[in-house]
């Protein structure tokens, strides 16, 4: 249950979402990307009124602007991870992407497993097909739900690095929910939610 | 990023399921289950099959039917009368005709020279060019018109091999002596009934009168062919005939008629195979349904990714179509293959068993009809589980455990649509709406029962478990009804499943059972027929000198229904025409024989007075036929003497025996004056018994007419036990039909439970105990399955014994307690199965979720 949130991102900004379990942040972030439909209130995306969409627009807007990385990779596990790759596209009717996709997986590091599939990678492996998903179609903002947290530190690292270093080169705003203080810390704001409410909001002096 | 080609993606979804990335999605999600999904396609093979065969052989047999009618019949009006039909009725008959020709034909002993033994023949006259369509085909060719010219014999050409003649030889026939001109390959259109049995003997019209057989013999009948050119239509043809001859109580048969009447030959099987396609089809329909929710449960967290990634629900849910159009497809056009080979298969097996010459090819349109209706069926009910993917939300990407939800009003139109595709294969079986809307009524009325019971365990399953009661317990019947929890699919597809195969089993012993000729040593298997009051002492004196029994010796008497309750039975409007056409053959007697049983009224055993009112005794089905009960009035017509009776009993027949029966039995008093024969039946214990007691009774008492029924009782077996063989090839496929569900069903649970196992088993539980939860789960949800299914098929079996096949409504206990142990055992072994997969894989595997 989330009560009198108030929030505004702006273009190619990043937020951190964090708080204790059962603090609503998941909820929030469900919320935002059009995932879940709220009871009361309003949420806009780029301009949109979500709650005055119906879900098959909600899907149009998502894959015209939203990119996801969730904390269960959520990599569809028939596909390979060239193919998990190109759904985004494939999905607005884009064909011949191929070698785009081969270049995100490459920067990502996974230049030779294109042709794997989601069971024959490691968590890390799996995390950076998302995050190569996740900016295949050049999204507006990302929406991270704890990116890290099936990861070991060692794992977790350099998939942090990634993320920022996609997000800052494509411009793209990104929403990060997340319990790692550290991962918090490397966002503009951070926004602390406890019982379905913004308790506090800080600006990491970094930016 | 380069340029690409854009095309967008359709939205609606009759578009999507043309787009290409629908297909391919389709294709590259079925990846790791190509195999299971090959499987669950097979699930329909068999419905379509049974399907596809059963209505190819139909339309192979009314094509057969269609292109014979005519020379089936060899004209376009015959005209039949056990009275004779004289010469001016004839005259004036030919004055519509281009081309006329008489026949008359009766059974007769017929004693081939010298002494090379006698058998019963159906004797044929016939004069005049008939038949006009079809040809008389014979050995040597030119026979037929030398019978017609000279005179002389025609016998089927086993007859000579029987009796080791020759054509050349000669045959006795009542008075005079015949020479075998030749056998007769493919006869002339028959009319009566009794020609199927014994063999035919074509004669010279003449030499039937020069016989003097005629006149004694009460079985004969008169038969005037007629060629019409530009015939009207059947009613109007008949309409013609009779304002020509009022008085007449002629039988008329038209080529439309015979077309009809094949046709009903063959309906009571087709109602039965009808009954088989209709509940394999909708077995494997159900299987395919299950397989379908199994395949959705593991493929929602796809969805939910795809949803997520801007996949419009009309998209997603087309890839899952898509991939059960192909399965349903590829299921389809394997039944279809399958179909054609039982349809052809039989059709060859059938070979010349078969009323009219079919063969065996494949009818392609009604293959393409009946698998595009299978496929329709299909697709419709794997619609059931597909229409939850629309309700799947992308926040299921954010939380694990979301399990498949439905809206029932969502799903409302689907289940429109399958009711009306079911109802037009039920059509399609059997023209009559009435049937169709039985027959899927029965299913919807299961359909709803199983729901109700499902909801109610689940309640009760609710309310019931106690703290108190030991773990395993608490936590198997909690199973019913806590979320994730299989109790409705489960008691709705394997309960369907127990329903649909219990009344196809108990149909098919219903129709086995009257295919059982039940012969028993009391039965006679030979009739001695038309002996004249003055030969009873002699035929039986001579039985006695042969040591054979005489098992029955009854008089007959021939007669008609003038009116029922004071009113001509012609003006009677809910009576069947028939009725009033119909000549019974009647009995004396004061008590019943071991085949009748008394259901109403009691049985007149004092003499009666022919003056006063008559008491008379109906067979049960020729009374509810007459719409006639206890103590209405019938006047028959006994040879032009009008004698009232009133119905004082009603009796059960057991017509499966072969012994003297009759629809309407008189008290002794009454009928012994009239003109009639008698009937004496013995029983041979050899075939040379009978042939040496055949050729005695020719010798001494040639009007009698000797019925050998050893010979009819094997060639009637012949043929049903070849139904039979059908019927049970049939019933064994309908079971091959339930198996998908079985395995739909037990894999829809499979994912869940094994989950919760392997968890139970990680916090300590030892196997036996997660075996022991596990079975308490199954064998609840069997019991319960197993009870309900059984019940609704007992309903059903009774329904249809009634209704259809007039048999009695007490299903076969024996078969209720298989299938219901058959049912629970299977449930408790797919519980076992499941606690054989939580040791046979690592925890760690499955609750990585890699299970």
């Amino acid at each position: 249950m989330l009560k009198d949130v108030d929030l505004c991102l702006k273009e190619g900004e990043t937020l951190a979402i964090v708080g204790p379990s059962g603090s609503g942040k998941t909820t929030l972030l469900g919320l935002c990307a059009g995932l879940d439909d709220a009871s009361a209130g309003s949420v806009e995306l780029d301009g949109q009124a979500i709650e005055s969409l119906d879900q098959d627009a909600r899907a149009a807007l998502r894959n015209r602007l939203v990119g996801f990385v969730f904390q269960s990779f959520q990599l569809i596990p028939t596909l390979t991870a060239i193919e998990n790759v190109l759904v985004p596209l494939e999905l607005r009717g884009e064909s011949g992407q191929g070698a785009e996709a081969e270049r995100l997986l490459t920067e990502v590091g996974l230049g030779d497993r294109l042709d794997h599939y989601p069971l024959q990678l490691s968590g890390g492996e799996q995390q950076r097909v998302a995050l190569a998903r996740a900016f295949i179609h050049r999204p507006k903002i990302l929406f991270a739900d704890e990116p890290t947290g099936n990861l070991d530190s060692g794992t977790s690292g350099p998939i942090v690095e990634m993320l920022f270093r996609l997000n800052r080169e494509a411009g793209t705003a990104l929403v990060l929910v997340t319990h790692d203080p550290a991962l918090a810390a490397k966002a503009r704001r951070v926004v602390t939610m406890s019982g379905g409410t913004i308790v506090s909001e800080e600006e990491n002096a970094i930016f | 990023m380069p340029s690409s080609k854009k095309k967008p993606l359709p939205r609606s979804l009759w578009t999507a399921l043309f787009h290409p990335w629908v297909w391919r999605m389709a294709w590259r999600d079925s990846r790791s289950q190509r195999l299971r999904l090959v499987i669950f396609s097979l699930a329909i093979v068999s419905g379509i099959a049974a399907l596809t065969a059963i209505h190819s052989l139909k339309t192979s047999v009314e094509r057969g039917i269609e292109s014979e009618a005519k020379s089936l019949l060899g004209s376009d009006l015959r005209v039949s009368s056990r009275k004779e039909i004289t010469p001016e009725e004839v005259d004036r008959l030919a004055e519509m005709a281009s081309r006329v020709s008489r026949e008359i034909s009766f059974p007769s002993m017929m004693r081939f020279l010298p002494e090379k033994g006698a058998r019963l023949m159906q004797v044929r006259g016939i004069e005049g060019g008939y038949p006009f369509y079809g040809k008389v085909e014979t050995r040597p060719v030119e026979a037929w018109e030398r019978l017609q010219k000279e005179g002389g014999v025609l016998v089927e050409p086993s007859i000579l091999d029987q009796f080791s003649v020759a054509v050349g030889d000669r045959v006795e026939l009542g008075g005079i002596q015949l020479e075998i001109l030749g056998v007769v390959d493919k006869p002339a259109p028959r009319g009566s009934r009794f020609s199927g049995f014994a063999p035919e003997a074509y004669v010279n019209l003449v030499d039937i009168e020069r016989s003097g057989l005629l006149g004694k013999n009460s079985m004969a009948g008169y038969q005037v062919h007629l060629e019409i050119p530009d015939a009207p239509g059947s009613r109007e043809l008949k309409g013609k005939v009779l304002e020509g001859f009022p008085d007449t109580r002629w039988r008329m048969e038209t080529p439309e008629n015979r077309r009809e009447n094949l046709g009903k030959a063959l309906d009571f099987f087709q109602k039965f195979l009808g009954l088989i396609a209709l509940a394999s089809l909708a077995l494997g329909a159900i299987g395919v349904a299950g397989a379908v929710h199994a395949h959705v449960t593991r493929r929602i967290q796809t969805v939910g990714i795809l949803r997520c990634l801007g996949c419009p629900g009309n998209l997603a849910f087309g890839v899952y179509f898509a991939q059960a159009i192909a399965l349903g497809l590829l299921g389809a056009l394997i039944g279809a293959g399958l179909g054609i080979c039982m349809q052809t298969g039989l059709l060859a097996a059938l070979g010349d068993k078969l009323p009219v010459s079919v063969r065996p090819t494949p009818e392609w349109l009604v293959v393409g009809q009946t698998t595009a209706m299978g496929f329709a069926v299909c697709c419709g009910f794997a619609l059931l589980p597909l229409m939850k993917i629309r309700e799947i939300s992308p926040a299921v990407t954010l939380r694990s455990g979301a399990t498949l939800k439905g809206s029932f009003l969502r799903a409302l139109p689907v289940y429109g649509l399958l009711l009306g595709l079911l109802l037009m294969v039920a059509y399609g079986n059997d023209p009559s709406w009435k049937e169709a809307f039985a027959m899927v009524g029965g299913m919807v009325v299961a359909f709803l029962v199983l729901v109700g019971v499902a909801r109610g365990l689940m309640a009760m399953s609710r309310r019931v478990v106690s703290v108190r009661w030991p773990y395993m317990i608490r936590q198997g019947i909690s199973n019913l009804h806590r979320p994730g929890n299989q109790t409705l699919l489960f008691l709705l597809s394997l309960g369907l499943g127990t329903f649909l195969l219990v009344t196809i089993l108990s149909a098919g012993k219903l129709l086995n059972n009257r295919l059982s000729l039940q012969q028993s040593e009391e039965s006679p298997n030979l009739y001695l027929i038309d002996v004249q009051p003055d030969q009873v002492a002699g035929v039986k004196a001579l039985l006695a000198g042969e040591e054979l029994p005489v098992l029955e010796a009854t008089p007959m008497v021939t007669m008609r229904i003038q009116s029922i309750r004071g009113v001509e039975v012609g003006d009677l409007k809910d009576v069947p025409r028939w009725v009033g056409r119909r000549e019974f053959r009647s009995t004396y007697r004061d008590q019943l024989n071991f085949t009748e049983t008394l259901i109403a009224g009691e049985l007149a055993t004092e003499r009666a007075d022919i003056e006063d009112i008559v008491p008379l005794s109906l067979e049960e089905k020729i009374a509810r036929d007459m719409k006639v009960s206890i103590g209405d009035e019938i006047t028959m017509d006994v040879q032009g003497i009008p004698i009232r009776t009133k119905v004082t009993s009603i009796r059960r027949v057991d017509w499966s025996r072969f012994n003297l029966n009759f629809f309407m039995v008189f008290p002794p008093g009454v009928l012994e004056e009239a003109p009639g024969f008698n009937v004496v039946t013995t029983r041979t214990p050899t075939p040379e018994a009978s042939g040496d007691l055949q050729r005695k009774l020719a010798g001494k008492f040639a009007n009698v007419t000797v019925i050998d029924l050893t010979q009819i009782l094997e060639m009637i077996r012949d043929i049903l036990v070849k139904i039979s063989t059908g019927v049970t090839i049939m019933v064994g496929f309908t079971v091959l039909a339930g198996l998908p569900i079985l395995i739909g069903t037990l894999l829809n649970g499979r994912d869940v439970r094994l989950k919760e196992s392997v968890l139970l088993r990680t916090l300590g539980a030892s196997a036996k105990q997660v075996r022991r939860i596990l079975v308490i789960e199954y064998a609840t949800l069997g019991f319960l399955t197993a009870l309900t299914g059984v019940l609704l098929a007992v309903a059903a079996n009774a329904a249809l014994a009634t209704s259809v096949f007039d048999a009695s409504p007490w299903p076969d206990a024996m078969l209720l307690f298989t299938v219901f142990g058959a049912v629970m055992g299977i449930s408790v072994l797919g519980g076992l199965a499941l606690s054989r997969g939580v040791t046979s894989h690592p925890p760690l595997e499955i609750l990585r979720g890699g299970s």
